[in-house]
């Protein structure tokens, strides 16, 4: 198949290793690569959602409620600043739970998609 | 800043030492850097931990440290929110781009593109992109090097431009990516610690309570300065427009997508993508406390000395944190923090300067010119000439440009054109299964051209006589991203659907099996 096997693409150097032909279409089609897909999916297609949502309903509240925003919690510490640093929070917790959800889910679940393509059981 | 009217000795001796840690790097890493792969990529040795440094050290500009700092000391909470976007940026870089240009990509951003598209049109595209946002972005960051550095050290604007690019360009053609990411390292270390001393010294003068120091803060606030937003950001749609190219243009900055290609595979990508995300938000969190602590300690006597920008507002407060103006302490602390300045210059206009040398060398020259015939060889030879190049024009347009040449504005563009045309041709081709060639190339053009004409009409660039907005179209937001990244979307998807092309249907099959599982990605170079 003619484009199973590019000699001049980016793939070239790096296909020394690999089997001469994979067939790309038919990893495509598996349950093992759906799964995968999916579970990854599953988590960060929501998790884009609501992290493009929160960070702009912050941005709006600065824009639309200055005094809100500007009221004090506690002496010179104001919502504004509370909330930002719940974005800073936000940052980090998404980010320490997407590591973890690749490192011990999808990780596993492409390496057996790798290994399903190198043993040739797709070929 | 007074005690600067003549060249600052300390800064001097200071400035050589980062200078001569950075050569010594460099004489280093010239060995490692004769392959294309060690030239554009490092050898893809680098660890996860390494390269989150690295994108910290290539993604905190100036404008980051002296610029936001100056902000929040001058208009109090808008300054932050500029602080939150740059941040927020990089879940969009985790969830959507890291690991797929490590698994997809080789050296630049239009590999991507090039897999499943059309080569020719497809390189060239990715190319004008990558080039138009390091365009922008290499000569804001120049002309704010020469601003500063010759308020600090007390040399001549060109003079510090002229270095400025000498040493970046040393870093780049001798020692390539590995130089280029170790320089970036020991900036973003140097950052750290220089930020982290100075935030410890400043919540010691008010008894280690963030609140007092808010406190002290406000009521030194002057005509400018609030702890509520809307001093600085008077429009909240001009606010919502800088917030969406701030999250999305980051994933559209060549410089910084380059960075996944130097480690050996995803995993180490996505934990870069946590390690940065740390680092950089620690040092966003302290910014706060530098800029709050500047309107402390310097008050509203301190706006003349802290430059119309607020820029100076950082070094001015570590010269007042070391003893003050005249004392050894207060100099040698100025000193310090105008060294750091400088480091972290020097790391971010290298890193933007190869990834455009790998724009017209690995796209341009190679592929489309020689069409893949030239050798490794020859592509890392026409990548240094093309760095020198591009360095040589980003001085020269600088020195002409000169101090007034405003760099907010460029810095926006540079986000602007990212967000509006990297990005969106970018996320499509790994996700979008009908996407083609027509599209990517549409939809860079659409993104690219409506932001600069956006900026061009916009009443930054017309300062009109009433005051109000002297655009002639009448566009009053100063940030285009809320009407330009979704014509860069318009435009992929028209290009897309009005081309007959079907073949790149086929050749996502592999693309989105590489990008999702690494299977047949660009393996780490042995034998180092």
């Amino acid at each position: 198949m003619a484009d199973t096997t590019r000699v001049d693409g980016p793939g070239a150097q790096a296909a020394g290793d690999q089997p001469a032909s994979i067939d790309w279409e038919g990893i495509e089609h598996s349950p093992e690569f759906q799964e995968l897909v999916s579970r990854r999916r599953s988590f960060v297609l929501p998790a884009t959602i609501f992290f493009l949502v929160y960070y702009m309903a912050f941005i709006l509240l600065a824009g639309y409620a200055e005094d809100f925003m500007g009221s004090s919690v506690y002496e010179g510490l104001t919502v504004g600043y509370c909330l930002a640093l719940t974005q800073f929070l936000m940052v980090l917790v998404l980010g320490i739970m997407y590591l973890r959800r690749a490192d011990q889910e999808y990780d596993p679940l492409a390496k057996k998609v790798v290994d399903m393509a190198e043993r040739g059981d797709l070929r | 800043m007074t005690v600067l009217a003549a060249i600052n000795v300390e800064a001097v001796v200071i400035f050589a030492i980062v200078l001569a840690i950075t050569l010594g790097i460099t004489f280093w890493a010239s060995k490692r850097a004769g392959s294309a792969v060690g030239f554009y990529a490092a050898g893809r040795q680098i660890t996860g931990a390494q390269n989150g440094l690295a994108i910290s050290g290539d993604y905190l500009s100036a404008a980051s440290f002296l610029g936001i700092a100056g902000l929040i000391f001058l208009y109090g909470f808008d300054g932050f929110l500029y602080s939150i976007g740059f941040l927020v940026a990089f879940l969009t870089v985790m969830f959507l781009l890291a690991e797929r240009m490590r698994n997809a990509g080789k050296y630049t951003i239009a590999d991507v593109l090039a897999f499943r598209l059309r080569e020719r049109p497809a390189r060239t595209a990715a190319a004008l992109g990558t080039l138009a946002v390091v365009a922008f972005y290499l000569i804001a960051q120049m002309v704010g090097a020469g601003v500063l550095i010759q308020a600090l050290v007390g040399i001549d604007f060109s003079l510090a431009v002229i270095l400025t690019g000498a040493f970046m360009l040393c870093y780049v053609v001798f020692g390539g990516m590995v130089a280029t990411t170790w320089v970036q390292i020991i900036k973003a270390v140097l950052l750290m610690v220089g930020i982290t001393v100075m935030s410890i010294f400043v919540l010691a003068k008010v008894g280690g309570s963030p609140i007092e120091l808010f406190n002290r803060a406000e009521a030194e606030g002057g005509e400018t300065f609030s702890l509520s937003p809307g001093t600085f950001l008077s429009s909240p749609i001009d606010t919502v427009s800088l917030g969406l190219a701030l999250v999305l243009g980051t994933a559209g900055l060549p410089h910084i997508l380059m960075r996944f290609f130097t480690v050996p595979n995803a995993k180490a990508a996505r934990s870069s993508v946590v390690w940065a995300m740390f680092i950089i938000g620690f040092f966003y969190l302290l910014t706060t406390f530098i800029g709050f602590g500047a309107r402390a300690f310097l008050g509203t006597g301190g706006e003349e000395a802290a430059g119309k920008a607020g820029n100076l507002a950082a070094p001015n407060l570590a010269q007042f944190l070391g003893g003050g103006e005249g004392t050894f302490g207060g100099d040698l602390f100025l000193a310090v923090i105008a060294g750091v300045a400088f480091a972290t210059i020097l790391a971010v206009v290298a890193g933007l300067v190869l990834s455009a040398s790998a724009a017209v060398s690995h796209d341009i020259w190679s592929n489309i010119v020689r069409k893949g015939q030239d050798s490794d060889k020859e592509e890392v030879v026409v990548a240094k000439i093309a760095a020198i190049s591009i360095g040589v024009i980003a001085i020269i347009v600088a020195v002409i440009g000169g101090a007034g040449l405003n760099v907010s504005f460029m810095v926006g563009l540079a986000f602007a054109v990212a967000a509006s045309a990297n990005f969106p041709a970018l996320l499509l081709a790994l996700t979008w299964r009908r996407f083609n060639t027509m599209g990517a190339v549409t939809g860079v053009l659409f993104g690219v051209i409506s932001s600069i004409v956006l900026v061009i009409v916009s009443p930054k660039v017309w300062p009109g006589a009433d005051g109000e907005t002297g655009s002639p179209i009448g566009w009053t937001l100063a940030n285009p991203g809320i009407l330009s990244i979704p014509l860069g979307f318009i435009g992929c998807y028209l290009g897309t659907v009005l081309s007959k092309e079907r073949g790149a249907e086929r050749t996502y099959h592999e693309l989105y099996v590489r990008s999702e599982t690494g299977l047949g990605s660009e393996q780490a170079a042995a034998g180092h």
